[in-house]
C-alpha cells in the first residue's frame, strides 16, 4: 500500500508523524522531519514505507524517526534513527548500513585562502596522488592479520602509537576514536582480507577529500570555540570503513536472517533482520561493527596523515598545522542513555546516514566542547557547501541526531545522462572549484543536481533546533573517490 | 529476451535475472553482477584463470541466491578478479556446491559494496521462468 501525504499529520511546520495505528505491526508511530515540498519529494520514493517497517522493530522506543536527507534504503530509509530498548531490543544491521562509521573529519588550517592560492593546483594534484581513490586501489599500508587485529581493537589510537598522527588528534573524535567493545575475533577472515590492504583510501561513489574556505559564520561564539573564522582554509574528509565494513554487514545481515526464527522474530523486509541485542548473535554483531568502526576511525586517521604529508611538503613551515576540530559517524550503533517518555533510560541507538548531536554539558563530550555543545559535521554534495553545526539540548526529541548530508535525489544513470562530466568540470571550474578525479566521465553521477539541496536539509534541523548552523563551508578543491 | 537486465535507481543498481531453471538463474544474476563490475571482462580471459570451491546453505531458495552472489563478490574482491564462469553448479534443497572460475582483472569499473537481500524473491513468471530482482548497493 502506497502511502500517501493524507496518511501522515502534519505536528508542525517541519514534522509530520504517522500514527501508531497506521498499520497494526508498529510498535511505535513514525516521525519525518522535513518541510512539506521536501516531504512531497520523500514520498516518491519508497522511505517513508521503510520508516513504517522500521516502527516494528522489537524493542522500538518513541518513535522511528528519519531526517530531512531521507530517501529509499535497504530496510532501513537513509536518514534513519531508530533506538531500541538495552538490553534486550533488538540490533539490526541493516540499521547502521553497510558502510559501517561512514563519516567525516574536519581539519582547520591557519591559513586564509588568498595565502593558499598561489599553491592551490600544486596542493590538489599531490593530494589526488597521495590519497589512493577510486574502485580497488589498495593503500600504501598493507597491515597483516596481527596489526589488522590491533587496528580494529584500537582504531585511531593504534595508527598515533604507529606514528600517524598525534594523541591529541584522537581527542577530537567521536567516542575520542575507539569503541572498546570491538572484537576482531567477530570479525570474518573474508572481511579482514577484503580490508587489510585499504587503510588511508577513500573508496568511490560519492567519498572525498575536499580543501573549504570558511563562506559564513552564523554563530560567532561557537565558531570561535571551534577555532573558525571568516576565509579559513579547512579540510574535509568524507570515507568509511571500506570492504571491511561491507563485508561485516553482509556477514551479520545473513547471519540474522537465520537466527531470527530462534527468536521469534518477524520482520517486513529481510534487510530488517535483527537479534536480541543481549543474544549471542546480536552481540557478536556489535563487536564486529566496533571493529569496524575502529578501522573507519582509523581510516579517516591515515588519510589525514596523508593530507599533512602533502601540505607540509608543498607548504613548509608557512602551511602551519592541520588541527582535527573534530570526527563524526554516520552509520553506527551506540548504546547510550536518553530520555524516554519522561525516564531516563539506556538505548540502542542507530544511526542510518543521521549524525550524533550530542548538547552542550554532555557527559559523554571532550572537555574542549564542554561549554558550547558537539561539533556536526555535513557534507555537502560535490562542489556544493558543507556545514558546520551544533549539538543542542532540543536535540533529545530526536536521541540527540541530525541529518548526515544532502541525501540523494536522482540515480547516477539519471544524473549521466542530464549533464557530461567534461560540461560539469567546466561549470565547477567557473566557480572556482578545481576537481582531481580518475574519471572525468563517471563525475557526472556525483552533481549537485543529483543531490538535494544542502541549504533545505540544513535549514529543517536548525530551525526545528536539532542542531544550530555555526559555520558554512564553500569548496575549493574536490579530491573525488 | 535477454537473461538479465540491469536497472538503474536512485542510489544503488538492479538486477532483473531470469532462467529457465534455477541453474540458469543463478548463472545469469552471476553474469549481470559481472557486468555491473567490470562491463568488458571478456579482454581478460586470456590471462591465468583459476578456480574457487562453494559451499553454501540458506534458509530459502532467494537467500541462497544472494548468498551465493555475495560470497562471488567477496571473493571478487579479494582476488581483485571476476568469477565468469560456474563450472560445476549442484543445488539440493537450499544447499549448493559451486566451482567457479575466475580470472584477475586490472580494475572494476563499480564498487559494488554488498548485493541485497531488498526487493530480492525468487519466483516462477507466467511463461514458467525462475525470475528475481536483486539490488546492488554501490
Amino acid at each position: 500500500m502506497n502511502i500517501t501525504k493524507n496518511d501522515l499529520k502534519k505536528v508542525d511546520e517541519y514534522t509530520w508523524k504517522i500514527p501508531k495505528s497506521y498499520r497494526s505491526d508498529m510498535r511505535v508511530p513514525a516521525l519525518v522531519y522535513a518541510t512539506e515540498s521536501m516531504l512531497d519529494e520523500i514520498l516518491r520514493d519508497r522511505s517513508v514505507e521503510q520508516l513504517v517497517n522500521v516502527a516494528t522493530l522489537p524493542g522500538i522506543k518513541k518513535a522511528a524517526i528519519v531526517m530531512p536527507d531521507a530517501h529509499e534504503g535497504y530496510g532501513f530509509p537513509i536518514g534513519g534513527v531508530a533506538a531500541t530498548l538495552y538490553p534486550d531490543g533488538v540490533i539490526s544491521p541493516g540499521g547502521i548500513g553497510y558502510d559501517i562509521n561512514c563519516g567525516v573529519r574536519l581539519l582547520r588550517s591557519k591559513l586564509t585562502l588568498e595565502e593558499l592560492k598561489p599553491h592551490l593546483e600544486k596542493l590538489s594534484k599531490h593530494l589526488f596522488r597521495e590519497i589512493p581513490s577510486g574502485v580497488g586501489h589498495a593503500g600504501s599500508l598493507k597491515l597483516g592479520m596481527g596489526k589488522l587485529d590491533e587496528v580494529l581493537s584500537e582504531g585511531a589510537h593504534r595508527l598515533v602509537k604507529e606514528g600517524y598522527g598525534e594523541e591529541i588528534d584522537t581527542h577530537f573524535i567521536e567516542s575520542y576514536g575507539v569503541l572498546k567493545n570491538a572484537d576482531p575475533s567477530a570479525v570474518s577472515d573474508h572481511a579482514k582480507k577484503r580490508g587489510h590492504d585499504q587503510l588511508g583510501t577513500m573508496g568511490a561513489g560519492n567519498h572525498f577529500v575536499e580543501i573549504d574556505r570558511v563562506d559564513e559564520i552564523f554563530d560567532e561564539k561557537i565558531a570561535h570555540a571551534f577555532g573558525l573564522s571568516v576565509n579559513q582554509i579547512v579540510v574535509l574528509i568524507h570515507t568509511g570503513s571500506r570492504g571491511l565494513g561491507h563485508q561485516v554487514a553482509t556477514d551479520y545481515i545473513r547471519l540474522m536472517n537465520q537466527a531470527m526464527a530462534r527468536y521469534h522474530i518477524s520482520v517486513p523486509d529481510r534487510e530488517l533482520a535483527c537479534a536480541p541485542f543481549s543474544s549471542e548473535e546480536g552481540r557478536n554483531y556489535f563487536n564486529a561493527m566496533a571493529a569496524a568502526a575502529n578501522f573507519a576511525f582509523a581510516n579517516r586517521q591515515m588519510i589525514t596523515y596523508e593530507i599533512r604529508k602533502v601540505w607540509e611538503n608543498i607548504l613548509g613551515g608557512a602551511g602551519g598545522k592541520l588541527s582535527v576540530l573534530y570526527d563524526v559517524a554516520h552509520n553506527i550503533a551506540k548504546v547510550e542513555e536518553h530520555t524516554v517518555n519522561g525516564r531516563q533510560e539506556k538505548v540502542i541507538v542507530h544511526r542510518k546516514g543521521a549524525t550524533r548531536a550530542f548538547p552542550p554539558y554532555h557527559p559523554e563530550l571532550v572537555g574542549e566542547y564542554q561549554k558550547v555543545g558537539q561539533p556536526v559535521i555535513i557534507p555537502g554534495s560535490m562542489g556544493t557547501a558543507s556545514y558546520v553545526l551544533v549539538g543542542t539540548t532540543k536535540g533529545k526529541e530526536s536521541f540527540y541526531s541530525t541529518c548526515h548530508g544532502a541525501g540523494r535525489r536522482m540515480s547516477r544513470h539519471h544524473a549521466k545522462k542530464e549533464i557530461q562530466g567534461k560540461q560539469l568540470l567546466l561549470n565547477l571550474e567557473k566557480e572556482g572549484i578545481r576537481i582531481e578525479t580518475g574519471s572525468v566521465t563517471d563525475l557526472s553521477e556525483e552533481a549537485p543536481l543529483a543531490y538535494k539541496d544542502i541549504e533545505d536539509v540544513v535549514n529543517v534541523v536548525d530551525k526545528i533546533g536539532l542542531a544550530k548552523k555555526v559555520a558554512r563551508l564553500r569548496p575549493i578543491v574536490v579530491v573525488k573517490g | 529476451m535477454k537473461s538479465y537486465e540491469i536497472i538503474p535507481h536512485v542510489a544503488d543498481v538492479r538486477l532483473q535475472a531470469k532462467g529457465a531453471s534455477l541453474d540458469q538463474l543463478f548463472e545469469n544474476a552471476l553474469e549481470g553482477m559481472n557486468r555491473i563490475l567490470c562491463k568488458d571482462y571478456d579482454r581478460f580471459l586470456n590471462k591465468h584463470l583459476f578456480a574457487k570451491e562453494i559451499a553454501i546453505t540458506a534458509y530459502d531458495t532467494t537467500s541462497l541466491l544472494i548468498d551465493f552472489l555475495s560470497e562471488v563478490l567477496t571473493l571478487s574482491h579479494i582476488h581483485k578478479a571476476i568469477f565468469y564462469s560456474i563450472d560445476r553448479l549442484e543445488i539440493y534443497g537450499n544447499s549448493l556446491n559451486a566451482r567457479i572460475l575466475g580470472v584477475k582483472i586490472e580494475k572494476f569499473m563499480e564498487d559494488i559494496k554488498a548485493v541485497t537481500y531488498h526487493e530480492a524473491e525468487v519466483r516462477k513468471n507466467d511463461e514458467g521462468q525462475y525470475e528475481t530482482m536483486i539490488v546492488f548497493d554501490i
